[in-house]
């Protein structure tokens, strides 16, 4: 008797932990929303994390902004060429200026309802959003093919900013949840957005915001146009100027990049699995899939697209959208050397380009 | 060696006693602190009007590198913004002092040949790590100005060139001293009496 009733107990002790455990995985996959889908990699995960370094910057160092405040759009200290990284949802609609975010890489953010970490990278010029659910993400100081190494503050997971994918601890191989961030001008943004609101510079930090450690974009100089890197990269090719911005995509199993300056002049650009349309309002880069069907898409007067006789806006195209990624191309190539790519009215595979890039 | 008798601390004592080997210490550390304070971009240009920001004095404390802390207040005046934190002052004076130091013993060296058998470039070179260890978030800034590439095991180096620069400084002073025969600097036209000099403004060293 005496024997049941013990393993009684030890039964019901491994069911209680077995039910905390659990409950805790859950309530953690809540706090930090993760894709159903991972996106294809260009090397494992065991690769990226080995090849992870660091920047310098201890964690945190490089402070992350978790209490954003925000100005109307008539009161933003910002030039008309000024850039600054887009994001809108539910009708709310947030531009983040690089000016600010290049000290601080990352905003955690409430937007439309919708929690998310609104993350910006100055080495790669990738300004990438995910959604944080109850946690905030951080700067990690780490760095993997020159990009940002984000950190979960709840699990201590780290992130690849551009892979999106977890490089370490409980989210190991996961993927975030991301969503579409545009890189523009705030003429444009506000053209687009009038009622947008503006990440003020009442951070909680103090930084010298009128300066860009790097160098500038307007016009461009400094890192932003000097041709090399300053940190290791996995993979890189000199099929274009390294500091030449590309808009890229991936999907579960491939990936693609479309040159920002060829898709301007050509407007509408295909691959064999992706089609890109160029936004002239916000200069721009909208990609979709093309699948199994060979959608026609047109361009047509005032920015807008022909598909099946219908007029649409690059963003409304009735095809199945990609998370749109703009980056430098070394960065890109970095991550996706496999990516699929238009090899006209640019450089030509294999032909170098040096020198700083005037655009 | 007469200066072999006495300690390296006495030495430099001896040497501050004379007004214009302090007032060649306070000037380069203080210009050394400026260079300092710009290599961090706590000094750095751009600014409108005149503002005096603070913020959660806390911050001191929180790091922004391997031996930077965050600013705590901001001085913005026309065309220059200044950035105070405490922790940033702190490692500055240690390492400005170091050099003030070691340039007065340096100065000496030139001055006073016979009273100095070293290398006289010594304490100037130790005194460059430490305004190399600007950082511009993610890459230090003589990178970026020189576009040069970055290996794990040189981004381990910026890491600690503070104290490096540091360790090398106290190194530097203290060989120098060690060869330094403070009794033979002339102080108007006379030996050292060891020991027994006075900071008066009569007290005035002779090229």
């Amino acid at each position: 008797m005496r024997r049941i009733f013990l393993l009684f107990c030890v039964m019901l002790t491994v069911f209680t932990a077995d039910r905390l455990l659990t409950a805790s995985g859950a309530k953690a996959s809540q706090s930090l929303p993760l894709a159903e889908t991972s996106y294809v990699l260009g090397d494992s995960v065991e690769t990226y994390a080995a090849f992870m370094m660091s920047g310098g910057p201890p964690p945190d160092g490089i402070p992350s902004i978790d209490r954003p405040r925000f100005r109307d759009a008539d009161r933003a200290d910002l030039r008309p060429d000024d850039i600054v990284m887009g994001f809108h949802h539910n009708g709310e609609a947030r531009a983040y200026p690089q000016k600010v975010m290049v000290w601080h890489e990352i905003v955690n953010d409430r937007v439309g309802g919708l929690n998310v970490a609104i993350t910006y990278c100055p080495l790669t010029a990738t300004a990438q959003g995910f959604k944080r659910g109850d946690t905030t993400l951080g700067v990690s100081g780490q760095l993997l093919n020159s990009n940002v190494v984000l950190f979960d503050r709840e699990s201590g997971s780290r992130f690849s900013q551009i892979a999106a994918v977890g490089l370490d601890g409980r989210h190991r191989g996961r993927t975030l949840d991301e969503v579409n961030v545009v890189w523009t001008t705030w003429e444009r943004w506000r053209a687009a957005f009038p009622e947008t609101l503006v990440l003020s510079d009442e951070t909680g930090h103090l930084r010298n915001y009128e300066r860009d450690p790097y160098g500038s974009y307007t016009p461009r100089s400094g890192y932003y146009s000097q041709a090399g890197t300053i940190f290791p990269l996995m993979h890189s090719s000199d099929r274009h100027h390294e500091k030449e911005m590309v808009v890229g995509a991936r999907t579960s199993d491939r990936s693609v990049y479309f040159v920002l300056s060829d898709l301007a002049r050509a407007r509408v650009q295909s691959t064999a699995s992706f089609v890109a349309v160029y936004d002239p309002g916000l200069d721009a880069g909208h990609l979709y899939l093309r699948g199994d069907e060979d959608p026609e898409v047109l361009p047509r007067g005032n920015g807008m697209y022909e598909l099946g006789g219908q007029v649409y806006a690059a963003s409304d195209l009735p095809l199945t959208s990609a998370i749109s990624v703009e980056a430098f191309f070394f960065a890109w190539y970095s991550f996706y050397p496999e990516s699929e790519f238009v090899d006209e009215g640019g450089v030509a595979p294999g032909e170098s380009v040096r020198g700083d890039l005037g655009r | 060696m007469t200066g072999s008798r006495r300690s390296a601390l006495s030495r430099l004592t001896t040497l501050l006693r004379v007004r214009f080997y302090r007032r060649v210490s306070i000037g380069v550390a203080g210009v050394y602190m400026l260079l300092f304070m710009v290599a961090l971009r706590d000094v750095s240009r751009g600014g409108t009007g005149i503002r005096f920001l603070t913020a959660d004095w806390r911050r001191m404390f929180e790091r922004t590198g391997a031996f930077t802390f965050e600013p705590i207040a901001q001085l913005v005046l026309p065309g220059v913004t200044v950035l105070l934190s405490p922790g940033n002052l702190l490692v500055g004076m240690v390492v400005a002092v170091l050099v003030g130091l070691n340039l007065a013993v340096t100065v000496l060296a030139f001055r006073e040949p016979a009273a100095c058998r070293f290398n006289r470039s010594a304490g100037v070179l130790a005194s460059l790590p430490a305004l190399l260890a600007g950082s511009a978030c993610c890459a230090p800034v003589i990178v970026l100005l020189l576009g040069l590439q970055l290996s794990a095991v040189l981004v381990s180096a910026f890491q600690v060139l503070i104290p490096a620069s540091v360790i090398l400084l106290l190194i530097t002073l203290k060989l120098v001293l060690d060869r330094t025969d403070v009794e033979r600097i002339e102080v108007e036209g006379e030996a050292f009496p060891s020991g027994d000099i006075r900071g008066s403004g009569t007290s005035n060293a002779t090229l």
